[in-house]
C-alpha cells in the first residue's frame, strides 16, 4: 500500500503489520475538577489558600489490544470514559498513566465540521478541513471532486459555509473526515447526522472501510449500529472494562446494566468465571426443540450449567428480546426465591424457565446469564443462548398476544369470511423484524 | 512519556499485548532528542494545515473589504505622519528622513507585536477545535506569526520605493541584511507568540496585561529613537537605562532591520548629541550573532513551555 503521510502518527504512520494496531496498557485518565477553578493572575494572586478540586478517574486500569482489521465497538453508559477512550486513542488527551501505542494512520471523527470558518467558502473549508485532519494539499487536490460529490455540495462550493443549512455543513464535515482513508478509523456517535439517505450512504462508506480490511474503532448508544459493525465490543462502566468480547455478548451485557440498574460484573481476565452455561435449549411443550412456534405456545428454556469454582448459591438470568434488540422480558430466579447451589467444582445443574410465549409473529432471542444472589456480579453470559420465531397467526397484530376477542355486544352482527381469515398483513414494523 | 512511545511507534518500541517492553524504551537524554526531532518533523509535515491557516487568517481579515490589504497599511502611514509631526517639529529628534527611519522600525516592531497579539488567543479561543482534533497545537499561533510575516513582506513592497526614493539604492543593495533581520525576527516571534499562547491557557488575563507589556515594550525600543541617541543622552546616571535597552532583544532586530531598510546611524566622535546618518550598510558580525541568539533562546524556551503545556490543553480549554 503507499504509505501516507499523516500529521498525527508521523513515525509510526507506515503500518508494522507485525504489531497490534492499538495497544492500550494500563491507562487511567484523571480529570481534576476543580469546585472554582482560579482563571486568571489575578484570582491567583488573591486567592492564598489553594483552590479546592476533586480528582476524578474518567478512567482507571483500562488495558485491551486491537488487531488489524478488527472492528470495536466501545458502549457503556453516559459518563462511562467512552468519549475520553477514543480521545486518547486519537492523541487529543496523552493518558495520564499507562501507555497508548498506536499503529498506523488515525482519523477520528469525532465532531464533523470541527474548525469549519464561517467565514469562508465551502471550498476553502474542505481545503481547511482536509489540512486540519491532516490530509497534504496534494491528497485534497486529489480527493476534492469525491468530497464534493459525497457532501452534494456542488451549487454551494462558492458560498460562505455561514449560509449552510446545519444539515449540509454536518454533510460536508463527514464527506471530508471519511476522504482521509485512514488505517484506524475512530467514530463518535456520528452515524446519526443527516437524512435518511445520506445516513445510509454513511454507512455504506463504512462497511466498505471495515470490508477493506482497517481497522474501525465505534462509539455508539445505537446497539443495531453496533452490531451490524462490529464484531467485537468493549463495554466500559465507570471508567472500567467491564467485558470485552464477541459484540452480541457485549450488547447483551450493556443492555442488561442499563435495564436492571443493579450493576453485573463481568471481568473475564480477573477469573470471576466461576460458572460455565454449557448447554441451553428451547423446547416446545411436548419436548421437541422449538424454533418455530405458533403464538402463544408454552416453551421451556432448559439451561445447563456447570460450576468452575465452589459456588455457594447463584441465580440464572433470562432475558427476551426481539429482533431489534428490544427488551421484552426478564426474569432472575432469585427474583422468584430460586437459587441454584451449593455447586462442587464440576457439579453440574440443570434448570428449566418455563414461559408461555405470547408473542405475535416475529423474531425473538433469549440470552442467558449466571449471577450471583444479587444479581451484581456475572459468571457467566450467553448473548443468544436461543433464537425463535413466532409464525403469523389471525386475530391479532402487533407485538404482543393479548389473546383478545371480539363480540359485538349490541347491535346486529353479521360474520364475514368463514371466521378463518388469511393471515392479517404484517404490519410495518414486524416486517422490519422478520427481516433480521 | 506515553505519548512519546506512540510518536516512536515504528522506530524501536515494540508494542505487544500485555505492555511494552520497558528495556526498548530509550532512557533520559536520547529520548529528549528523539522527541524534539520528531516534534520538529511533525510540525513540518503539519506544513499544509499551517498554510491553509495563514490563508484563513488573510481572507477572513479582508473578506469584506474593499480595500482589503490597503487596510492594513493604515496604521503605519499614519503613525508615521503623527510621530513625523511630533518628532521633526516639536520635539526635535536628530535622524534625516524621520518618516523613513521611522517606518522601517516601526514596520518591524508591528510585526512582533501583532503576531503576539493575535498567538495569545490562538489556543482558548479554538477550544472546540482543539477539543475534537488532534494535531500540533502549534499551528494556531505559528499561523498568526505567519499571517503577519506575509503582511510585512507586502508593507515593505509598497513602502520600498518611498524608502528607495529618500535613502537610495542601498535599500536595494542591502535586502539580504533586511530580509536576515526578519527572518531572525520570526524565530522569535515564534517562540514569543507559543510562550504566551500556551500560557494564556492557564492566566487568562494575560491578555489584559499583554497591552500594557507592548506598551512599554515599545518605548523600550529604539524604534521612536535611534539606539546610538541614548548611548550619547545618558549620563552616568542613567547608564543602567542604556543597558537596558541594549538588553532588550527586540533592540536587536529592530535595530538590524533598521540597517539595512534606511542605514546607519552612529555617534559622532566627540560624545555629544550629534549624530551621523550613513545609507543602509552590511552588520556588524556581533549584532547579527546577538540576534541569532536571541532568536534561538526564545525559541527553544518559547517551544520547550508551550509543548510541556500542549500536553493538557484539551482539559483546559
Amino acid at each position: 500500500m503507499e504509505q501516507r503521510r499523516s500529521i498525527g502518527q508521523l513515525a509510526g504512520a507506515a503500518v508494522d503489520p507485525t504489531q497490534p494496531a492499538v495497544v492500550v496498557d494500563r491507562v487511567t485518565e484523571t480529570f481534576r475538577l476543580f469546585h472554582e477553578r482560579p482563571s486568571g493572575l489575578k484570582e491567583r494572586l488573591y486567592r492564598l489558600r489553594r483552590a479546592s478540586y476533586t480528582d476524578f478517574n474518567a478512567l482507571e486500569d483500562v488495558s485491551f489490544t486491537i488487531e488489524h482489521g478488527e472492528s470495536v465497538a466501545v458502549i457503556g453508559p453516559n459518563g462511562s470514559g467512552k468519549s475520553t477512550l477514543l480521545k486518547l486513542l486519537a492523541r487529543i488527551l496523552p493518558p495520564d498513566q499507562g501507555t497508548v501505542l498506536t499503529n498506523g494512520r488515525v482519523a477520528s471523527l469525532l465532531e464533523l465540521g470541527a474548525g469549519f470558518h464561517g467565514d469562508l467558502t465551502g471550498r476553502e473549508n474542505i481545503r481547511l478541513n482536509g489540512a486540519i485532519l491532516g490530509l497534504s494539499g496534494a491528497e485534497i487536490a486529489e480527493r476534492f471532486d469525491e468530497i464534493v460529490a459525497f457532501a452534494g455540495v456542488e451549487h454551494l462550493l462558492d458560498t460562505a459555509v455561514r449560509t449552510y443549512s446545519s444539515g449540509l455543513e454536518v454533510r460536508l464535515g463527514f464527506a471530508v473526515a471519511v476522504m482521509v482513508d485512514p488505517d484506524i478509523l475512530l467514530v463518535d456517535e456520528v452515524l446519526a447526522v443527516g437524512d435518511a439517505e445520506f445516513q445510509e450512504r454513511s454507512l455504506e462508506r463504512m462497511r466498505t472501510f471495515r470490508d477493506d480490511g482497517k481497522t474501525f474503532v465505534l462509539v455508539s448508544h445505537d446497539l443495531e449500529a453496533v452490531r451490524e459493525m462490529c464484531d467485537r465490543a468493549i463495554v466500559l462502566d465507570r471508567g472500567r472494562v467491564l467485558f470485552d468480547g464477541p459484540v452480541s455478548e457485549g450488547v447483551e451485557l450493556y443492555k442488561q446494566r442499563v435495564v436492571s440498574s443493579s450493576a453485573p460484573r463481568v471481568d473475564r481476565r480477573r477469573g470471576t468465571r466461576r460458572v460455565t452455561i454449557d448447554d441451553v435449549q428451547l423446547l416446545s411443550s411436548d419436548g421437541e426443540l422449538a424454533s418455530e412456534v405458533a403464538p402463544s405456545s408454552h416453551l421451556v428454556l432448559r439451561v445447563r450449567l456447570r460450576a468452575l469454582t465452589e459456588v455457594e448459591v447463584c441465580s440464572v438470568g433470562v432475558v427476551v428480546s426481539r429482533g431489534d434488540g428490544t427488551h421484552l422480558y426478564e426474569l432472575h430466579t432469585t427474583w422468584q426465591g430460586v437459587g441454584v447451589g451449593p455447586l462442587q467444582p464440576n457439579q453440574e445443574a440443570v434448570v428449566e424457565v418455563r414461559f408461555t410465549a405470547h408473542l405475535l409473529a416475529g423474531h425473538y432471542a433469549i440470552a442467558c446469564s449466571v449471577t450471583d444472589a444479587s444479581g451484581r456480579e456475572t459468571w457467566a453470559v450467553v448473548a443468544e443462548a436461543a433464537r425463535f420465531a413466532v409464525q403469523p397467526a389471525p386475530g391479532g397484530a402487533g407485538l404482543v398476544d393479548l389473546s383478545a376477542s371480539a363480540v359485538v355486544a349490541d347491535g346486529p352482527v353479521r360474520r364475514t369470511g368463514d371466521g378463518k381469515a388469511g393471515p392479517i398483513p404484517l404490519p410495518r414494523l414486524q416486517r422490519r423484524q422478520a427481516r433480521g | 512519556m506515553s505519548d512519546v512511545a506512540a510518536v516512536l511507534g515504528g522506530s524501536g518500541v515494540t508494542a505487544r499485548p500485555g505492555g511494552v517492553d520497558a528495556d526498548l524504551v530509550p532512557g533520559g537524554s536520547r529520548l529528549a532528542t528523539l522527541r524534539a526531532s520528531n516534534k520538529l518533523v511533525e510540525l513540518w509535515r503539519a506544513r499544509e494545515l499551517l498554510a491553509q491557516l495563514v490563508r484563513k487568517e488573510l481572507k477572513v481579515r479582508y473578506r469584506n473589504s474593499a480595500l482589503g490589504f490597503l487596510w492594513s497599511m493604515l496604521t503605519p502611514v499614519l503613525m508615521t505622519a503623527v510621530f513625523s509631526v511630533v518628532f521633526t517639529q516639536i520635539v526635535r529628534i536628530p535622524v534625516d528622513d524621520f518618516p523613513a527611519f521611522f517606518i522601517a522600525g516601526y514596520l518591524v516592531w508591528q510585526f512582533l507585536q501583532n503576531s503576539c497579539q493575535g498567538a495569545i488567543h490562538s489556543i482558548v479561543g479554538n477550544g472546540e477545535l482543539i477539543k475534537k482534533v488532534y494535531f500540533p497545537r502549534e499551528v494556531l499561533p505559528l499561523s498568526h506569526v505567519f499571517s503577519q510575516l506575509i503582511h510585512l513582506l507586502l508593507a515593505l513592497l509598497v513602502l520600498s520605493p518611498y524608502l528607495i526614493y529618500s535613502r537610495g539604492f542601498g535599500v536595494l543593495l542591502h535586502l539580504p541584511t533586511t530580509l536576515l533581520a526578519i527572518a531572525l525576527l520570526t524565530v522569535f516571534a515564534s517562540g514569543i507568540a507559543m510562550w504566551f499562547a500556551g500560557v494564556n491557557v492557564i492566566f487568562r488575563d494575560l491578555q489584559e496585561l499583554f497591552v500594557v507589556i507592548f506598551q512599554v515594550w515599545f518605548y523600550a525600543t529604539p524604534v521612536l529613537y535611534p539606539l546610538a541617541l541614548v548611548s550619547a543622552q545618558m549620563g552616568e546616571r542613567f547608564a543602567w537605562i542604556a543597558q537596558l535597552i541594549a538588553f532588550n532583544p527586540a533592540t536587536w532586530f529592530v535595530e538590524l532591520a533598521r540597517l539595512g531598510l534606511y542605514g546607519s546611524v552612529t555617534a559622532a566622535d566627540d560624545g555629544g548629541a550629534l549624530l551621523v546618518d550613513g545609507p543602509p550598510a552590511w552588520p556588524a558580525l556581533g549584532s547579527v550573532g546577538v540576534a541569532l541568539v536571541w532568536a534561538v533562546v526564545m525559541f527553544v524556551v518559547g517551544y520547550s513551555v508551550f509543548l510541556r503545556r500542549a500536553r493538557t490543553f484539551a482539559k483546559e480549554v
